[in-house]
């Protein structure tokens, strides 16, 4: 029975692992998802190495290097505690979290009562930011309100639409604020009616009673505010077609990537945001080298406009540094609140005292006909007020 | 007879002198990282010495106590979050709780007290049954408490993360709970209570001939190992800081589970020992998983070797000591045998083999 005081010996000489913390560099760690579902949506962290490149290859951030440590997750919350421990311990000065406020937040709260900077690569909650993590939490996201808004204010002046309905799959947060988001626009804009309004889940199978319901709606709407994603968003689509439906739909970015198309064959008329157009080519040159390079590096083009954020979150970090003169946490962060239209790879991007995440945003509109994504030209959404973000 | 006293008494103190040495260890010469690990590994001595209390004494598999840790931990995070991030995160709470802020001790009692309730009302119910069905009702106890907690949105914060608990467990609130945990199981077992049960575990029949309550003795047991569980997952809540409920199922239960049967499912130091092992293994697994500089190379096993190597890692122990590593032998014992080398051992030793 000498186990157990093995066990101390081990434990002991596993202390003895050295600091790697180091003056000459800039660390930046990357508590996010390297297995489980959560994987693919963190790709985001593969154009923020590339930013991290790009500044390196320009001499750094204040003269120092910069260099990337990081820890899996494994799409566990509770490992994403250690997981932004393990990267702080590494010497962090940035900790990049999840692209999910669930899975992000505990990391984050991690990183922020280690008194660290925590950036959400693209959660859409306003919740990650002073509310639920803290002041030193970031998100390089838009507020899922903006992608329903820029629609209404898009499909109303480009598409002349006046009478809407709103098809709400109510499962998850994203699609609920997203639909609110456009219903607030739709309100403001003039001369326009929400004529019917109805929900469902993404898991259900069959939305014919909600089909039933919109086809004896009169007047008939000019346009459908379809709030969802896939799998369950794929199939609607293709049930409000295959009842003869023929009103364009307007989608949020949820249902971005192509992946899905050939589930509704033949898909005409329907519209929705994204940052890009992640299957290329986009109209805007950064973004499209951007995919290139992706492609290169990868050998695939990045299956969601998703993974631009993370290029955005390591420009705006390196800015606030720049300006701060250090990677001192309190410093960074004030720097980061006073941002107002930064230019990024992705847009205009601003941060403040009251909100973390961003409020407005430049989308590409993405027109599907018949079965191919195109690009329709940037638009900017409105700018949301705090107390719709947060549904008070 | 005194012998057998000396070693039933000084298993629970040798075992938290292990765990003393343990902490001071990583108090002395730990980096963040693995003191975390040695809180969390203290944290699980709590919840696995807690279904020892009704598991290992009783012999009926409880596939249900992660239910009581769900309940306590939200329990921790309803008395000690913030009242602003409260009302964000559930606006439905009673009044009471939603205005108010408890002190982290009180709060943890409170969690105790909490679970222990409902592990009263659970085991009225389910206590009569035979073995078999009662365990077959804990998992579907651990299924209700899974999907009130994931619906009840206002209240629980449904499936979303709840952040922002204070995180007030440090090493040493860990090794406190983990200390007290350990010695009221080391002092259940040596009542009356615990030897009936005991008894009831190896068999029943006898047991009620000796005019044993088999209902009553696994009622006690019940509810102090739920009040445990509880009192367990509240110091986890406090020491993540973050809950959610996803955590609170199949796979904490198993993994909580599986550390008491590797360890021996029938003695304390098997709860122990088995929480140690399979820490330890999990912390250097991921260490080597993350990489390890030799010379001018870093040489890293591909994400989940953790998982892999650690279900062989059981299987190999579970085939090589049918009954866990330490079986139904005590620490007390085996530091007896030092002190009495040379005499002949034997005593009768009832296992669940």
């Amino acid at each position: 029975m000498t186990r157990l005081p093995m066990f101390s010996l081990l434990s002991i000489a596993l202390a003895a692992q050295p600091a790697l913390a180091d003056d000459s560099s800039i660390t930046i760690g990357f508590a996010i998802a390297k297995s489980g579902w959560m994987q693919p949506y963190d790709y985001a962290s593969r154009t923020a190495e590339m930013a991290i490149e790009d500044l390196n290859n320009k001499g750094g951030l204040l003269g120092k290097q910069l260099r990337i440590v990081s820890s899996d997750t494994k799409t566990d919350p509770a490992e994403g505690v250690r997981a932004a421990t393990d990267v702080i311990d590494q010497g962090a000065d940035l900790v990049v979290v999840s692209c999910d406020y669930d899975q992000g937040a505990p990391a984050a709260l991690a990183a922020v009562s280690a008194g660290k900077l925590a950036f959400s690569l693209c959660a859409g909650d306003p919740k990650m930011g002073i509310e639920g993590v803290g002041r030193q939490a970031f998100t390089t996201s838009h507020a899922a309100q903006t992608q329903g808004a820029v629609m209404a204010d898009w499909g109303f002046a480009k598409k002349g639409f006046r009478n809407a309905y709103v098809l709400l799959d109510d499962s998850i947060e994203f699609t609920t604020s997203a639909c609110q988001g456009f219903e607030y626009r739709w309100g403001q804009l003039e001369a326009t009616s929400i004529v019917g309004r109805d929900s469902f889940k993404n898991s259900d199978a069959s939305i014919s009673s909600q089909i039933t319901r919109l086809k004896s709606l009169n007047p008939a709407p000019d346009a459908i505010m379809l709030c969802t994603y896939p799998p369950g968003g794929a199939s609607a689509v293709r049930q409000l077609r295959a009842a003869g439906i023929e009103t364009p739909v307007l989608m949020t970015m949820g249902m971005d990537g192509s992946y899905w198309l050939p589930a509704v064959p033949n898909l005409s008329n329907a519209f929705l945001p994204a940052i890009g157009l992640a299957s290329g080519p986009d109209p805007d040159k950064k973004i499209n080298d951007l995919i290139e390079r992706y492609k290169k590096a990868y050998g695939e083009p990045p299956a969601t406009a998703f993974v631009f954020y993370g290029y955005a979150l390591v420009e705006l970090w390196a800015r606030a540094v720049e300006r701060a003169q250090t990677t001192e946490t309190e410093a960074v962060f004030a720097e980061l609140e006073k941002m107002r239209d930064e230019d990024t790879a992705i847009g205009p991007m601003s941060f403040s005292d009251q909100l973390h995440i961003q409020n407005k945003g430049r989308y590409l509109i993405i027109g599907i006909e018949k079965g191919k994504s195109e690009p329709l030209g940037y638009w900017n959404s409105p700018e949301i007020p705090k107390d719709v973000i947060f549904k008070q | 007879m005194r012998k057998i006293d000396f070693i039933s008494s000084s298993t629970p103190l040798f075992l938290v002198m292990v765990l003393f040495i343990l902490a001071i260890a990583s108090w002395l010469f730990a980096g963040t990282a693995l003191n975390r690990a040695m809180i969390e590994l203290l944290v699980r001595v709590v919840l696995v010495v807690s279904i020892y209390i009704f598991v290992g004494n009783s012999g009926i598999v409880s596939f249900g106590h992660v239910g009581f840790m769900a309940i306590g931990a939200y329990a921790m995070a309803w008395q000690t979050m913030l009242p602003l991030l409260k009302k964000n995160a559930m606006p439905g709470l009673p009044e009471f709780l939603l205005t108010g802020n408890l002190p982290f001790p009180i709060a943890l009692l409170f969690s105790a007290m909490l679970a222990g309730l409902v592990g009263l009302l659970l085991g009225t119910v389910i206590l009569r049954l035979p073995s078999i069905a009662a365990s077959i009702c804990t998992f579907a106890f651990l299924m209700i408490v899974h999907s009130v907690y994931s619906n009840w949105g206002s209240v629980t914060g449904g499936t979303s993360s709840i952040v922002g608990i204070p995180t007030k467990v440090n090493l040493w609130v860990a090794f406190s709970g983990a200390a007290i945990c350990v010695i009221m199981a080391g002092l259940y077992q040596l009542t009356r209570y615990g030897l009936a049960l005991k008894c009831t575990r190896e068999e029943e029949i006898a047991a009620r001939a000796a005019g044993i309550d088999i209902f009553r003795q696994r009622l006690i047991a019940f509810v102090l190992s739920a009040t445990l569980m509880g009192f367990g997952g509240a110091l986890y809540a406090a020491f993540l800081g973050a809950i959610y409920i996803d955590a609170f199922y199949l796979s904490q239960t198993t993994m909580l589970l599986a550390m008491l049967v590797v360890g021996g499912m029938s003695s304390l130091t098997g709860a122990v020992g088995g929480v140690v092992v399979i820490s330890l293994l999990t912390y250097v697994l991921r260490g080597l998983e993350r990489g390890v500089q030799l010379g001018p190379q870093t040489i890293a096993l591909p994400s989940g070797t953790q998982e892999v190597v650690l279900g062989v890692v059981m299987i190999v122990a579970l085939v090589s000591s049918r009954s866990g590593i330490f079986g139904t032998r005590e620490l007390g014992e085996i530091a007896n045998r030092f002190r009495a080398r040379g005499a002949i051992w034997a005593r009768f030793q009832p296992s669940n083999d």
